[in-house]
């Protein structure tokens, strides 16, 4: 046991956040350099002020069609990365583990407004599963990997829920919890969670190109 | 003496013993790690035999967790178990207890880490 949790907590660590930055720097640079040999005109098109304005108003609620056609998936969507992204940031237990091996600190979420957020992160999973089985339109675009991935996604917050709150096994998935966000952090750069490096870019292009080259609004 | 006042009598006699013992006992015997700076408490109560447990770990120093430092140096043979980590570990007021539960982990996982023994997941020190 302290073999395996002092591998999972030290090394393991190590690679999963080598592999995540520089497996994003990697993809951006690729990004970049191919979109320069296929179409020089992205970067003469790609205007700062329409992209960020898309950017604006796609980040907020509401703020572009597309959100306002689907309400309930816009909620979803939009509780579920704000929580994905803060909990693991401000999570208590994290914060003390830097502190622990870095000693650096910020402001912590309580214990149990942790606990309600990562509550939350699973039902919108539950959601997202849901809506992929049930209607058709979702799951005729649906492959297995769609599964995989919210899966990787959905795995360390049920198994961190389940250690906190100390139930049978908790020792067992404290340490698949680990393993499980490792995995989740490596796995960013490679599958379509890329989009979270990407979505400036795709956003920012498409903005660009309806506001700098057609003059026209965009949704 | 009427049979009632005695009843009385033995029963507060009685209970004035358990006191005493109880108050005794924990003064003597520590079996928890609560460590009065932290003001309201996250997670349930470390339990530590202290006795118990440096026995069991082989720890015969008492500077190994008592410690004493003069300079940044560490000094040996001496040792501070009068004083409460919190004293020379200071947390102001209001302050993000983190530093302090550093301390602590440091010194009490950091052993089991290296020795290989004892808890080490925040579940196995802080039960429900
Ligand atoms: C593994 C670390 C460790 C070792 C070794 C250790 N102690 Fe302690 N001891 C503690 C901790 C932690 C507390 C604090 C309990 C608290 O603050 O609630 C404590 C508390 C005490 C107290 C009670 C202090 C109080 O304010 O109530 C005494 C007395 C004490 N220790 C004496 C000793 C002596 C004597 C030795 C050596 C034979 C020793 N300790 C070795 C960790 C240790
Ligand atoms: C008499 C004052 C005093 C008491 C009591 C005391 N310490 Fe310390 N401790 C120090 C000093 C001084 C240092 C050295 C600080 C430094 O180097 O920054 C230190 C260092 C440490 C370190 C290493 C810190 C690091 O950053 O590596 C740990 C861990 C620690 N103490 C834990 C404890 C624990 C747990 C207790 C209670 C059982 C305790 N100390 C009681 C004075 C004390
Ligand atoms: C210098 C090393 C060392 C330090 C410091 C230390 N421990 Fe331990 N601890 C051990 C070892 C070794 C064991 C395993 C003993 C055995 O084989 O049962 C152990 C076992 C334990 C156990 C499980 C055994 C039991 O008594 O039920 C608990 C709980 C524990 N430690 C709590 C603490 C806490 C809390 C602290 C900090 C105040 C602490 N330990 C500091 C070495 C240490
Ligand atoms: C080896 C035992 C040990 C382990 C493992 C451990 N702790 Fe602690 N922790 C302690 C001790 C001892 C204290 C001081 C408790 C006190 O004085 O009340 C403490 C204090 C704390 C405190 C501050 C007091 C409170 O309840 O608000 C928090 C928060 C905490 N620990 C969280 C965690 C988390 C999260 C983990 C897992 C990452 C963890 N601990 C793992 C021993 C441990
Ligand atoms: C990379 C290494 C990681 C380590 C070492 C780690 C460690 C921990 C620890 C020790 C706990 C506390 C368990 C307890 O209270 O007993 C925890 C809880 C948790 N972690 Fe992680 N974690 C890691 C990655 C992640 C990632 C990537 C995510 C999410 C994206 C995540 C989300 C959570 C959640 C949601 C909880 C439980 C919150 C609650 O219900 O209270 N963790 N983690
Ligand atoms: C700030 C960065 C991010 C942005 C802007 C973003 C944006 C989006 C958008 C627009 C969608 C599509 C929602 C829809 O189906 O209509 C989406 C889906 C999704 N995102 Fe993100 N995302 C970000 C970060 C992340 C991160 C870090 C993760 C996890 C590691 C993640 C996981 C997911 C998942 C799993 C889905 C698919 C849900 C499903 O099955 O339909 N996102 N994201």
């Amino acid at each position: 046991m302290h073999d395996v949790y002092n591998f999972v907590s030290g090394p393991l660590v190590w690679v999963s956040f080598i592999i995540f930055f520089g497996g994003c720097l990697y993809r951006l640079i690729s990004m970049a350099v191919l979109a320069k040999k296929k179409d020089v005109f992205v970067y003469e098109y790609m205007s700062f002020k329409y992209g960020l304005r898309s950017i604006f108003h796609w980040i907020i609620p509401f703020g572009t069609v597309k959100w306002r056609k689907n309400p309930i998936l816009t909620i979803v969507t939009f509780t579920f990365h704000i929580c994905l992204i803060l909990v693991p940031i401000f999570l208590c237990a994290h914060v003390i583990l830097w502190k622990e091996s870095w000693d650096i600190g910020w402001w912590y979420f309580s214990d149990t407004t942790a606990d309600i957020l990562t509550g939350i992160v699973i039902a919108c999973c539950v959601f997202f599963l849901i809506r992929r089985i049930v209607l058709p339109e979702v799951k005729y675009l649906t492959s297995v990997s769609d599964y995989v991935i919210l899966a990787m996604v959905a795995a360390p917050f049920i198994t961190g829920f389940w250690t906190y709150h100390q139930w049978p096994g908790c020792k067992i998935t404290g340490i698949v919890h680990i393993i499980a966000g490792e995995i989740m952090l490596a796995a960013i750069p490679f599958t379509r969670l890329i989009h979270m490096v990407y979505f400036p870019f795709t956003r920012g292009y498409m903005g660009s190109e309806f506001g700098a080259v057609r003059n026209a609004k965009d949704w | 003496m009427g049979k009632r006042t005695l009843i009385i009598y033995v029963v507060i006699t009685l209970f004035v013993c358990i006191f005493a013992v109880m108050s005794g006992y924990s003064q003597e015997d520590v079996t928890t790690v609560e460590d009065s700076a932290f003001e309201e408490k996250m997670r349930p109560t470390v339990q530590f035999l202290h006795d118990e447990h440096n026995e069991a770990a082989g720890l015969e120093e008492c500077d190994v967790c008592h410690h004493v430092y003069k300079d940044g140096e560490k000094i040996e043979d001496e040792s501070s178990e009068e004083t409460e980590c919190s004293e020379c570990h200071t947390l102001n007021k209001g302050d993000n207890p983190l530093s302090l539960v550093k301390v602590y982990h440091l010194q009490c996982k950091g052993c089991h880490q290296k020795e290989k023994a004892g808890p080490i997941m925040c579940s196995e020190c802080h039960p429900r």
